[in-house]
């Protein structure tokens, strides 16, 4: 079996099951609810960038781009912030900020 | 005829097992421990000590100590001794070839909080200098992970705001999720000398426990909410307090983000979190609610003291968030007798968290991803390092199920035993090319090890713990290491072997590093400690012996204020149904310690010989079992036996269990559900059904004895 392991990047297979990072993804969705759909959106994408390695993150964008089923909308919606490169650049990395 | 125990030399040392951290006086004879002496000047104990402190380091020189480093090329083979370099070779080896295979990020590390801070900032090191990754994590990702992710987006330090002697100034103390006269027991001690000088407390706790009720202890208040129910109940407290306007509305003007109480007030305020509502969900009395959140509000001094029963849920980030709004909403912080204050389980689980064995965050709490820190560390390290944050203890096992992640290097830990979902780690293990245990016994993870590296105890090592008050002690070297090298030594020469150059002359220069890379270590040095006795971070140039009390002007957050959280109720997704109709909780005991590693290895076992299931006497009389009958605990991810025992300490509907035997393996019930930020494990709600069985069944796998498992030849 061969896996790739380029920084950012995640082999044909995931690094782990599917299933166990849309469980997790959507207990991230579940506590950022309540907060207003802007910083909703970014508390979840700041999480998604300061604790999961980086083939993770990789296997849920993809399953996003393959639909994203069982995913909450609103993980969709701040997993989708790690693309955009200004996000990026603003640098925020830490627990959600208030 | 001369004292045969009487001692030639002693030496101040500081004690291992619980958070407490307490200072003992290490005394020998002829090289040998002959006593334990609590110390008088030691700043946590004050002089005091408990049962496993005193009286358990037997095991420190047990027949199933192991001596030599052992070998074999896989886990159905027989061990084989063999030199440190052999050994060293072997794991070098073993680790580079899986990177070689599965790719950079294909290895890791898990670091122990039994070991010293120098140990465990030397295991981080070794991952991110020399194996070029962030795949590194410790202990507390089981424990105490929540703490670090919400005290620190409230209050800024993920780290208790007291030291212990603020509760003998406190008013009102709420105990919640912990037990601290068993499990902290000088710490409880302290508890109960202030009870008994008239200050009130209040437990929240699903079991009647020993801080409830017993000698010196009685609470005012017992919330036995049903497990699952904390966040709840906490935002049930907080909607009294917005409702009833008990809050501190200048301390928070003054000290916190108001726009954020505002927003939070709105939230805990609606009519979902009445005590009314709340309470019938909980299992709990409306009118005990308001009273509790009536009297912690009213304090004058209110200190809130929590452990594992808030933090090991699949809401545990959130739990240690609600209780720093509800502090910062109460003006219970930055003064003496209030605060909010984690039980850390082990000896240094704080040192744990501080010192950078985490996969995102370096000593001293700061990011991985943040390029000036990086680069401070490249610069002392002269290696580029990995910006990425790495694997988490949990997502290296499912990683490993995968096959993505395939060799390890476990200092001091269990994980088959201490993690929750024992098939799903095992089934990891087995799928590994190179497992490097390095640990006192061979103990159940060894039996998917390749390289077993004997590691030295506390009693055997140079360095300093960090106990739960932030308090950092030295660990002096009282006996010789029974395997000739101290598990600092071992991690730099494993480093070496890989091709890493180091050399330290000793633990304090490890230290130094430590200093010159993390703020709130600043101004430490073995030469400071020696000096004073201890100090308690942030220990730096404006505090130059250490800091008692945090947040009294400011709170360590950019605009230097408090703030708060939204803290939603969740319900975590373990539910009872009519197959699984008990909720299954788990705690320890005053004489065991954790899993039990060192404690059973020692006469402490005489008063807890086995853990036993708590049942309540109605669910026992439903399923027709008497008190010692042996009964079968299925959940929906495994089944273990235990003798059950009546108990009016936990209500109907509640199950209750120790898990400081390995026999008992009380993780093959647990389940995989996880905090949703820290994946720190729940192990405190497992939906159950208890059966009658007439016998033990077949004998459980249990330790095995160093000495059997060894190849004659070998």
């Amino acid at each position: 079996m061969t896996v790739a392991h380029a920084p950012g990047g995640a082999g044909d297979q995931g690094v782990m099951a599917l299933e166990r990072l849309i469980v997790m993804a959507n207990q991230i969705g579940a506590f950022f609810a309540p907060y207003p759909p802007e910083r909703r959106a970014e508390g979840i994408r700041n999480h998604l960038r300061t604790y999961w390695d980086p083939r993770m993150r990789a296997e849920l964008l993809a399953h996003i781009t393959r639909g994203g089923d069982d995913l909450d909308p609103r993980v969709i919606e701040g997993a989708r912030l790690l693309e955009l490169p200004d996000h990026e650049q603003r640098g925020y990395y830490g627990p959600p900020k208030a | 005829m001369p004292n045969p125990r009487r001692p030639d030399r002693s030496v101040v040392t500081t004690c291992a097992y619980c958070g407490v951290g307490c200072g003992f006086r290490a005394e020998t004879r002829a090289g040998r421990i002959v006593r334990m002496m609590p110390w008088k000047e030691g700043k946590a104990n004050h002089g005091h000590s408990c049962i496993k402190g005193r009286f358990a380091y037997d095991y420190y020189d047990h027949p199933d100590r192991v001596r030599q480093p052992l070998i074999r090329d896989s886990i159905d083979q027989p061990w084989r001794a063999v030199s440190w370099d052999e050994a060293f070779a072997r794991a070098a080896a073993g680790l580079r070839a899986v990177q070689a295979r599965h790719g950079n990020r294909a290895v890791g590390a898990v670091s122990s909080s039994r070991c010293t801070n120098e140990e465990i900032f030397l295991v981080q090191k070794f991952v991110r200098a020399v194996l070029g990754n962030n795949n590194i994590d410790n202990c507390a990702r089981i424990c105490h992970a929540p703490t670090q992710f919400g005290l620190s987006a409230t209050i800024g330090w993920g780290a208790a705001s007291q030291h212990f002697d603020s509760v003998l100034q406190a008013d009102l103390i709420m105990v919640i999720g912990a037990n601290p006269t068993e499990g902290h027991p000088v710490f409880g001690s302290m508890l109960k000398r202030r009870l008994r000088q008239g200050a009130k407390l209040i437990v929240i706790d699903p079991r009647r426990t020993e801080s409830v009720s017993s000698p010196h202890c009685s609470a005012m208040l017992h919330l036995a909410l049903r497990p699952g129910t904390n966040v709840a109940v906490l935002n049930s407290l907080a909607h009294v307090v917005v409702r009833e306007r008990l809050y501190a509305e200048q301390f928070i003007r003054e000290r916190c983000e108001w726009a954020e109480f505002e927003q939070w007030a709105a939230l805990v305020g609606g009519e979902q979190y009445a005590p009314e509502v709340v309470g019938p969900a909980a299992g709990l009395d409306p009118e005990m609610i308001r009273a509790a959140a009536r009297a912690y509000a009213a304090g004058p001094r209110s200190a809130i003291y929590y452990g594992l029963g808030v933090t090991e849920h699949s809401q545990g980030s959130t739990g240690v968030m609600c209780l720093g709004n509800l502090g910062l909403a109460c003006g219970m912080l930055g003064r003496d007798g209030v605060g909010v204050n984690p039980l850390r389980g082990q000896g240094n689980v704080q040192g744990g968290s501080c010192l950078g064995s985490w996969p995102h965050v370096f000593s001293g709490y700061r990011f991985v991803t943040d390029p000036e820190t990086r680069a401070s560390f490249e610069r002392e390290w002269s290696v580029p390092l990995d910006p990425e944050p790495g694997l988490r203890l949990p997502n290296m096992f499912d990683a490993a199920v995968a096959g993505t992640f395939r060799g390890m290097y476990i200092m001091g830990e269990d994980p088959v035993q201490s993690d929750p979902n024992q098939n799903h780690v095992i089934a990891a293990l087995r799928n590994m090319e190179c497992v490097v245990l390095h640990d006192l016994f061979l103990n159940e993870t060894s039996k998917y090890a390749h390289v077993f590296l004997p590691g030295s105890s506390s009693l055997e090592k140079d360095g300093t713990f960090t106990n739960a008050e932030r308090r950092v002690s030295r660990v002096r070297k009282v006996v010789e290491p029974l395997a000739g090298l101290q598990d600092w030594e071992v991690t730099v020469r494993l480093m070496n072997a890989m091709g890493y150059a180091l050399h330290y002359d000793g633990p304090g220069q490890v230290l130094d590093e430590i200093a010159r890379l993390s703020p709130a270590y600043r101004g430490m040095s073995f030469e400071l400690i020696d000096r004073i006795g201890s100090a308690q971070w942030p220990c730096d140039e404006n505090a130059p012996e250490g800091t008692e009390v945090l947040h009294r002007e400011r709170f360590p957050r950019a605009n230097g204020r408090g703030t708060f959280m939204l803290t939603e109720y969740v319900p975590t997704a373990e539910r009872t149904s009519e197959r699984f109709p008990l909720l299954l909780t788990t705690g320890r005991i005053l004489t065991q310690y954790n899993v039990g590693t060192q404690t059973r290895r020692t006469a402490n076992s005489r008063w807890h010989p086995e853990d036993r299931l708590d049942l309540h006497a109605e669910d026992a009389a439903l399923r027709g079992i008497r008190d010692g009958d042996w009964v079968t605990i299925t959940s929906r991810f495994g089944q273990i036996r235990l003798r059950a025992q009546l108990s009016t300490r936990v209500n109907p509907g509640i199950a209750y269990t120790t898990f400081h035997h390995a026999k008992s393996q009380a993780n093959a019930v647990t389940s995989d559900h996880s905090d949703w930020a820290t994946n720190c494990p729940e192990y405190k709600v497992t939906a159950v059904e208890v059966a009658r069985v007439t016998a033990p069944g077949v004998a459980p796998r249990h330790e095995e004895r160093a000495t059997l498992a060894l190849d004659p030849a070998g």
